[in-house]
């Protein structure tokens, strides 16, 4: 397979078959490549994760977008797109619109979730204080240091499901739960609206700062021994040389920690499904919506029964995908940003 | 605290040869500390594993919590397997199959997406083809993006293409490589010099050798990082499974397994079961992060720099 779309220009030796076509135009400072067999292999190779994420994530990023719009069969999506009137954002948006016409209450899930899941995604400042706390404990190369090293990790590797099971027994509502046998009293915790979220969020704290230790132990490493001499020859000493030297030596990484966290707390939704099974009728994510995260809502959303009730539910879901999204992408570009700007800099 | 131990080394004349050891009030917090937190993380662990080795009996029989069993009992291992009530349409116990079920559905994708992102990044940064930059410069803004948000919405395309109760949903994308890992190992290639790939193809080898037989053992501590995270990933993804594999109770997978494992055990004093399989589940990866807890943690200290 040969193509000659870029014709005359200047030989590129490629590979096996060099080819030596004398150039005809007077030779520019910008080679031109030539397609060979050997090229058009190579952009091949090259494009196989392009064709990828096309044929996935492109169609489900086109269908969702027009979803938003129309109203659609979710078992037949080839039946037809039909306008629907931003019926999909009114639902979302408007209080009690839904309710009023399909007799489901989309807006209060979604402002209630929106709710859960920033208070889901805040977390990550406690995450981060204990990893930074925990990494500059290690890096005064305490007695085996090494083995809290390796230990603290664990967590981190531990699945959802199953930290869901070691924190649904601690939290157990049955007199011999492990934190009711402690206190001696009978707490609902994972039940009660007043203490659900915050079973989510202790079982997040203890997941999550592994990673984070692990980032900030590295980027500690890095920060010049000499800085620190020099700042104790001018008298600095503990706290003032923490603040003045070790906080701005591991700024770029709590940045990207910062921000990827918050990220992966926008789009929670194991931990909170798994900890806080859904209740009947309106108890969407748990009684009054305590445990409802955004990603939990759009699968509620979904399910067979829910998007049967109005073609217009599944406009709703992608519009709340796509508002997920929207705030995701920002945060990503934000941090991409900055670390383009430290790069150059 | 880790100032405060320069501030020693710079004020004293660093003694060479054997270290002594030497009580000091500043060690023994950080110590306290550590340990502290040690027993929080492992407190969870403790409980689990604890409750997986008391007997249902025991656990029926008090209204509390049971820190120490009387006699320790590891039949609940056993009975994850023994007393599984879907072994007797499946053929298979619950949790057997879907361990089985997990390792191929994460091995094939991950060894195959590794494999087209390997030779992906190759092209990108070693082999010439028009259009070459253009193309990067668009895998690479694709690569940022996080597409997380529709990961549940992605649902509906799947059901049109007739995939929802299938694997498929959840091998086949990974197939393709990802943006992210062709990102991350091309950044790897950089090192390699150009002259010694130059100087392979000089010696008559083929495109294909090049990658095989010099870039891919070159940059075998880049494809570690990745296989390591990527199997992790795949070996504890809950959400994909449950959107896509319901329903067939012969493609379930691990996750999905201990996600059920209260109603598949059902009765009183079971928790001793749910502790047991919530440990087996958990145990082959944490074996694995012992063996290699050095790729684990170079591959997050590498792969967090770039990407």
């Amino acid at each position: 397979m040969k193509m000659q779309a870029a014709q005359g220009a200047a030989a590129k030796k490629e590979g096996a078959n060099e080819t030596f076509a004398p150039s005809q135009r007077a030779p520019s400072l910008k080679k031109k490549k030539k397609w060979t067999l050997s090229s058009v292999t190579s952009l091949l190779l090259a494009l196989i994760p392009l064709i990828g994420f096309v044929l996935f994530n492109g169609f489900t990023l086109v269908v969702s977008f027009l979803v938003m719009f129309c109203d659609v069969d979710l078992y037949d999506l080839g039946s037809g797109f039909d306008w629907n009137n931003f019926a999909g954002f009114k639902a979302v948006f408007i209080d009690g619109w839904a309710n009023k016409q399909f007799a489901l209450d989309i807006s209060k899930y979604f402002y209630r979730a929106c709710g859960i899941t920033v208070w889901v995604a805040s977390t990550q400042f406690v995450t981060l204080a204990i990893a930074l706390a925990i990494s500059v404990l290690l890096a005064t190369k305490p007695f085996g240091g090494r083995v809290f090293q390796i230990l603290f990790f664990i967590p981190y590797i531990c699945s959802s499901v199953a930290v869901s099971i070691m924190w649904k027994w601690i939290f157990s509502s049955d007199e011999a739960g492990v934190l009711n046998t402690i206190l001696g009293k009978t707490v609902l915790w994972t039940s009660d609206p007043k203490t659900m979220t915050w079973t989510i969020v202790v079982a997040i704290i203890w997941q999550a700062p592994g990673y984070g230790i692990v980032m900030y132990k590295a980027a500690l490493a890095n920060i010049d021994r000499e800085q620190y001499e020099a700042a104790a020859l001018d008298g600095a000493v503990g706290f003032r040389k923490f603040w003045y030297i070790t906080v701005p030596g591991i700024a770029p990484t709590t940045f990207y920690l910062l921000l990827a966290g918050v990220n992966s707390g926008l789009l929670t939704y194991d931990i909170a499904a798994l900890m806080i099974p859904s209740g009947w009728g309106s108890d969407v994510g748990g009684s009054e919506n305590m445990g409802l995260t955004l990603m939990r809502l759009v699968y509620y959303l979904i399910g067979d029964d829910v998007s049967q009730l109005n073609a217009s539910i599944l406009s709703s879901a992608s519009v709340i995908s796509w508002v997920l999204f929207a705030v995701t992408a920002t945060v990503a570009i934000i941090l991409f940003r900055r670390r383009q700007k430290s790069m150059e800099g | 605290m880790d100032t405060k131990q320069t501030a020693l080394h710079s004020e004293r004349p660093i003694r060479a040869g054997k270290k002594k050891f030497r009580f000091s009030v500043s060690k023994a917090l950080v110590l306290f500390f550590l340990l502290f937190y040690t027993v929080f993380l492992f407190f969870p662990l403790y409980i689990v594993f604890i409750t997986s080795v008391t007997s249902t009996f025991e656990i029926t029989g008090n209204t509390q919590f049971i820190w120490w069993p009387k006699n320790f009992t590891f039949a609940p291992y056993g009975q994850v397997f023994s007393m599984d009530p879907n072994a007797i349409t499946t053929g298979v116990p619950s949790l057997l199959l879907g361990f089985i079920n997990t390792m191929w559905m994460t091995l094939l994708p991950l060894v195959v997406g590794l494999m087209v992102s390997g030779l992906s990044a190759y092209a990108y940064s070693k082999l010439q083809f028009p259009g070459r930059e253009g193309l990067f410069r668009i895998a690479f803004i694709i690569s940022i993006v996080p597409l997380g948000a529709f990961g549940v919405i992605g649902y509906m395309y799947y059901y049109t293409l007739g995939w929802v109760g299938t694997p498929l949903p959840i091998i086949v994308p990974g197939m393709f490589g990802g943006m992210g890992t062709v990102f991350f190992l091309k950044m790897y290639y950089e090192g390699i010099p150009d002259s010694l790939v130059e100087a392979a193809r000089i010696d008559g080898m083929g495109k294909v050798g090049i990658f095989f037989k010099i870039i891919f053992p070159l940059s075998l501590p880049a494809f570690t990082a990745q296989f390591i995270f990527g199997f992790v990933g795949g070996y504890n993804n809950y959400l994909g499974p449950l959107l896509y594999l319901q329903g067939d109770p012969m493609s379930i997978t691990l996750q999905l397994v201990l996600s059920d494992v209260t109603n598949i055990f059902r009765g009183d004093g079971m928790e001793n079961i749910h502790c047991a399989a919530a440990i087996l589940g958990m145990l082959p990866l944490i074996i694995i992060y012992c063996f290699s807890q050095k790729y684990f943690i170079e591959g997050i200290a590498v792969g967090g720099v770039k990407g």
